[in-house]
């Protein structure tokens, strides 16, 4: 049964309904990349399912489950959690200065008992439910311009600049550019998109030269000259550049990359794990993998689009935005184009963290889509 | 249901503005992904190539293999130096790699106390990443295959098969073909064959001596290489023959030394100190270049302990030193032959006559001789050996004239044997009187008559009087000692192919007989000969032995005789010579022979000489053919019809048909 605009409310909310309006193509394209992703990690295992490919899928399973689950919840709930979840995950980044676990010189994670948490892939729905749920109130006159405008600036800086002082760079830009996108889709005026855009210029060149760590400045001088040291801070831009073009058109063939094979390619299972694949199957098969990236994007997009909801509209598309940036940032990293950040190619890289974040991402951006009809109200009335 | 907060226009409104701008974000990513494409594209499509060979570059590695050094072998293809299998076991430097870990856990396969570990930890931390230390060589085979299973558990181990230098004979050769032992730093250079990296494998040893250290860079070869698969840590993952360079070995050297020979020097010498020296008087290739006493060079191969060297370097026999080139002693009485020779040459007449009475005075003072030998003409001065005789002989000519003759006969002389390490030594005249004594540049008339017995500044080594007896022997040519007879199948000059000697034959066949008067060899008898008895050979009444014995006084007497006996302490006595040649009628071989602080050089050294000579002889195979000529094909014995009359068969017929039946027809 379709439901439509004028299908009456009691007869959306039977779940055999909610679950006919999940956009299974979605899961299917999302299903695939997954697979792809097992599939490279079963390679470079030397075909075992063990240390990576096994639990890469089972984990993908539940968290698809999950996926489906969150899908069904009203819309409703989410608006009303949208706030609550947004302090809850900047506690946890307050926490995580004070008691975090370190890894690999930076403080990103809580421990608490078997769990690790990880605040700032919470943050990072977080902050855009919270930015949705404040523009689902807001004119659209005050959204292009007006004083509201700095509680979503706060909104995105505070929890951004936690997570930078973690360090953790690459998540901390991720997140500031999935909020800009955000409050951009809600009606930024454009000359301060253009005015912040130039200023935004000009700060570059000051962060980099005061505010990077000696790190994250070697990454990005070794970007934009990776041959002068091949075997030091160039060579996971080298060695990726190695293996994605010595694949060819159709790659080296399954298991024959000696790349990653012969662990040339550092991070092979996770942020590298698209050189990999390049290796292996060439143009062909990273193209495959783009389309399938494109699809997913585009779904999502026109999922947002469908809603009749501000604040589903604006959550679905942020979360699109973050998977986007995901997929460009790895991307271009693996490829060359971008110093090397820590930002894996989501479902096709091995790691929980940011699975389940895509994940519960898209569980909100099935939600929006099943319940596109829904009205969710900022006032008195709301759910709870 | 509540008032909605906002108005309907201004809900459209911001629904129009957030679906423009998310068209512009599918827009953006859509390009963004293109450009992933385009860049996809330049990288997999345009530039593969470059990709492709660095991924391959990346992929394999060579390693190298070291050359099996080449062979050194006698001039009968007898090896003298070869390379046996060395199971070896080295640690490696590496990350991840414990190596006091590591070597705890080899401890249990291989002995090594806790100071070689320390030790061997030392020096594994000393050398470079990824360089291996040797732990340990000469494995068996039992642990070098335990260690080679547990080596994937042992990261950093490597556990092969290598080739070391062994010498069969162990001391016989040491002093002519050395050794090789390890690589010092002092031996690598910037610059050169020794800046090869092959120096800094592990298994990789040095030419310390000898022809080893002469010809090293012919014995050492060419490094190949083994493509091997490496992982990024560059540990080995798998080979690829296909892709091996192969080792080019050493080139293989053939001396002209004769083991059988040499082995019989070693074992004539016994703990003696001494040197002997032998030459084909025909072509000058050396068939024997022994010192005594001798070391085992394998040892130095494997490395010598502190305890071990220092007893080969204190030891007053000195089996260090090549004494055949470095033992530089008076001839003593083997110089007459010089004397003798420089005497006719200069129109001496060999009929003068001098009366030996033990005694001589002249000058002022007594000069003496062994015995009395009564009237003596100079040839039966060469075989008595008689000093009063060649005092006088001596000063008739003078010493310029008989250091002509020495070194015409390549005394005081260095010969390019291949081999370094000769010491000149000293043939006396007046132009060195003038040079090394400025203080008293005169040469006196009392220093003549020492000359003329092979005394006072006369100094030599064995290899010099070795050629001068094959001169003698020889006759006419000037010949030249050779000891590398071909390198990688490259034939050395022969020493035979030279001038003739500046001398009239004829008076060096009169030195000659003079040498066969002295062993009897010619027959002659003649009282108070010293070498008497000696020229048998034990080789039949054809081949007999022509030679000079000579003594070298190890110190001043003050004008007293020397201790010739074997009585006197060891280090007082004198040095025994003793130059051979033979046969007597149509020599083949000439031989010289030192036995240092040996007594009478016709005692201690005349019967080395003897014994060498006929090993020589044995070998030659046309010699050979001459001993054990075959016996005459026996007429078929005459069977007497009368069974009553039966010769009794003489022994000779009886061993001729023994022989008959031994080979039927």
């Amino acid at each position: 049964m379709t439901v439509s605009a004028l299908t009456r409310p009691g007869e959306r909310d039977r779940l055999i309904v909610k679950f006919g309006e999940i956009d299974w193509m979605f899961c299917l394209t999302l299903c695939l990349i997954a697979g792809a992703g097992a599939v490279m990690q079963f390679s470079i295992a030397g075909s075992s399912w063990s240390p990576w490919a096994g639990p890469h899928l089972a984990r993908f399973a539940l968290f698809f489950a999950i996926m489906i689950v969150l899908s069904l919840i009203d819309l409703r709930v989410w608006f009303a959690l949208a706030y609550p979840i947004y302090g809850v995950g900047f506690l946890l980044l307050l926490a995580v200065m004070v008691v975090g676990h370190h890894a690999l010189g930076a403080q990103r994670w809580l421990q608490a008992g078997p769990i690790t948490i990880q605040p700032s892939e919470i943050m990072k729905i977080g902050m855009v439910l919270a930015l949705a749920r404040f523009y689902h109130g807001l004119s659209g006159r005050s959204a292009q311009l007006s004083w509201w405008l700095l509680i979503p600036a706060a909104l995105i800086l505070a929890p951004s600049y936690l997570v930078y002082k973690q360090p953790d760079f690459g998540t901390a830009i991720l997140m500031a550019f999935t909020g800009v996108i955000v409050v951009i889709l809600a009606g930024l005026s454009w000359r301060l998109i253009v005015a912040g855009a130039l200023g935004a210029g000009l700060l570059v060149p000051v962060v980099v030269m005061f505010g990077l760590h000696g790190y994250q400045k070697a990454r990005l001088t070794t970007f934009l000259d990776p041959q002068a040291d091949p075997s030091g801070a160039g060579y996971h831009n080298l060695q990726s550049a190695i293996a994605i073009g010595s694949g060819g058109l159709l790659g080296k063939g399954y298991g024959l990359g000696s790349q990653a094979q012969l662990n040339f390619l550092p991070e092979k299972q996770t942020d590298f794990i698209f050189a990999t694949l390049a290796e292996e199957f060439g143009f062909v098969g990273c193209v495959t993998i783009l389309v399938l990236y494109a699809a997913v994007i585009f779904m999502a997009l026109r999922t947002a689009y469908l809603s009749h909801s501000h604040f589903g509209r604006l959550a679905a598309a942020g979360v699109t935005a973050t998977f986007a940036l995901y997929v460009l940032i790895n991307g271009s990293m693996v490829m060359g184009l971008a110093p090397v950040v820590g930002v894996p190619m989501p479902l096709l890289s091995y790691g929980g963290t940011v699975m389940l974040t895509v994940m519960v991402g898209f569980g909100l951006v099935m939600a929006v889509r099943v319940h596109r009809y829904s009205e969710v109200t900022s006032g008195k009335g709301s759910l709870l | 249901m509540a008032e909605p907060s906002i108005f309907f226009a201004e809900v459209n409104e911001r629904q129009g503005v957030f679906h423009r701008r998310a068209f512009l974000l599918g827009g953006f990513s859509g390009v963004g992904l293109v450009a992933l494409g385009a860049q996809l594209a330049h990288l997999q499509l345009i530039e593969t190539e470059r990709y492709t060979k660095l991924s391959a570059n990346n992929q394999f590695n060579f390693r190298m293999t070291p050359p099996p050094r080449g062979l050194i072998v006698d001039r009968n293809g007898v090896v003298l130096a070869s390379n046996r299998p060395n199971f070896r076991l080295m640690v490696a430097k590496d990350k991840g790699v414990d190596p006091a870990g590591t070597l705890k856990t080899l401890a249990e396969f291989v002995p090594m106390d806790d100071g070689r570990q320390a030790r061997l930890l030392r020096e594994i931390s000393n050398a470079p990443r990824r360089s291996p230390v040797q732990i340990m060589e000469d494995m068996t085979w039992e642990q070098f295959s335990a260690i080679n299973i547990r080596a994937p558990e042992l990261p950093g181990v490597t556990a092969d098969m290598g080739e070391v230098r062994v010498y069969p004979y162990g001391g016989a050769f040491a002093h002519v073909i050395g050794y090789v032992a390890k690589v010092n730093k002092s031996d690598l250079k910037p610059t050169g064959p020794n800046a090869d990296p092959i120096l800094l494998n592990p298994g990789f040893r040095i030419g310390r001596q000898g022809v080893e250290q002469a010809f090293d860079l012919d014995l050492r070869g060419k490094p190949g290489a083994q493509k091997v698969e490496v992982d990024a840590n560059g540990h080995e993952v798998a080979t690829d023959p296909a892709g091996d360079i192969k080792a080019i070995p050493g080139k293989e050297i053939v001396l002209t030394l004769d083991a059988d020979i040499q082995n019989r020097a070693e074992e004539i010498f016994g703990s003696e100190s001494g040197a002997a020296v032998m030459m084909d008087c025909r072509s000058g290739d050396i068939l024997c270049m022994y010192s005594g006493p001798s070391f085992d060079a394998n040892k130095f191969v494997r490395g010598l302990t502190a305890t071990e060297y220092k007893e080969l370097a204190q030891y007053d026999h000195k089996p260090l030193f090549n004494k055949a080139l470095t033992a530089n002693y008076p001839p003593g009485s083997t110089f007459k032959t010089m004397v003798a020779l420089a005497a006719l040459e200069n129109g001496y007449d060999p009929a003068t006559t001098h009366v030996c009475g033990k005694v001589w005075f002249w000058g002022g003072r007594p000069w003496h001789c062994d015995k009395a030998h009564g009237v003596q003409n100079l040839h039966t001065a060469i075989a008595t050996s008689c000093d009063i005789y060649f005092y006088q002989c001596a000063l008739a000519i003078g010493p310029d004239k008989i250091a002509r003759v020495a070194r015409e006969f390549g005394l005081g002389k260095e010969f390019d044997i291949g081999i370094p390490g000769q010491k000149k030594g000293l043939i006396p005249d007046t132009a060195y009187k003038r040079r090394a004594f400025p203080k008293d540049p005169v040469w006196h008339p009392g220093e003549t008559p020492s000359m003329g017995i092979g005394q006072g500044y006369t100094h030599l080594n064995p290899l010099q009087l070795c050629v001068q007896c094959s001169r003698l022997a020889n006759g006419r040519k000037a010949l030249l000692p050779r000891l590398i007879k071909s390198i990688g199948g490259v034939e050395r000059p022969s020493g035979a192919a030279v001038s003739d000697l500046p001398f009239k034959p004829e008076h060096i066949d009169f030195v000659r007989t003079g040498m066969a008067a002295v062993t009897g060899a010619n027959g002659e008898r003649i009282a108070h000969a010293t070498g008497f008895g000696q020229a048998d050979l034990g080789l039949g009444p054809t081949l007999l032995m022509a030679g000079k014995s000579g003594t070298a006084q190890s110190r001043g007497y003050g004008g007293g005789t020397g201790v010739h006996d074997r009585n006197g302490a060891w280090a007082l006595r004198d040095h025994a010579w003793f130059i051979a040649f033979a046969p007597y009628d149509a020599p083949r071989y000439a031989v010289s022979v030192l036995v240092e602080h040996g007594g009478f050089g016709a005692g201690a050294s005349g019967p080395r000489a003897r014994e060498l000579l006929r090993i020589a002889l044995l070998k030659d195979p046309e010699i050979r053919a001459k001993i054990e000529h075959p016996l005459p094909i026996p007429e078929a014995p005459q069977v007497d019809s009368d069974p009553d009359v039966v010769d009794p068969p003489t022994p000779a017929a009886q061993a001729v048909q023994a022989a008959a039946e031994q080979q039927p027809t």
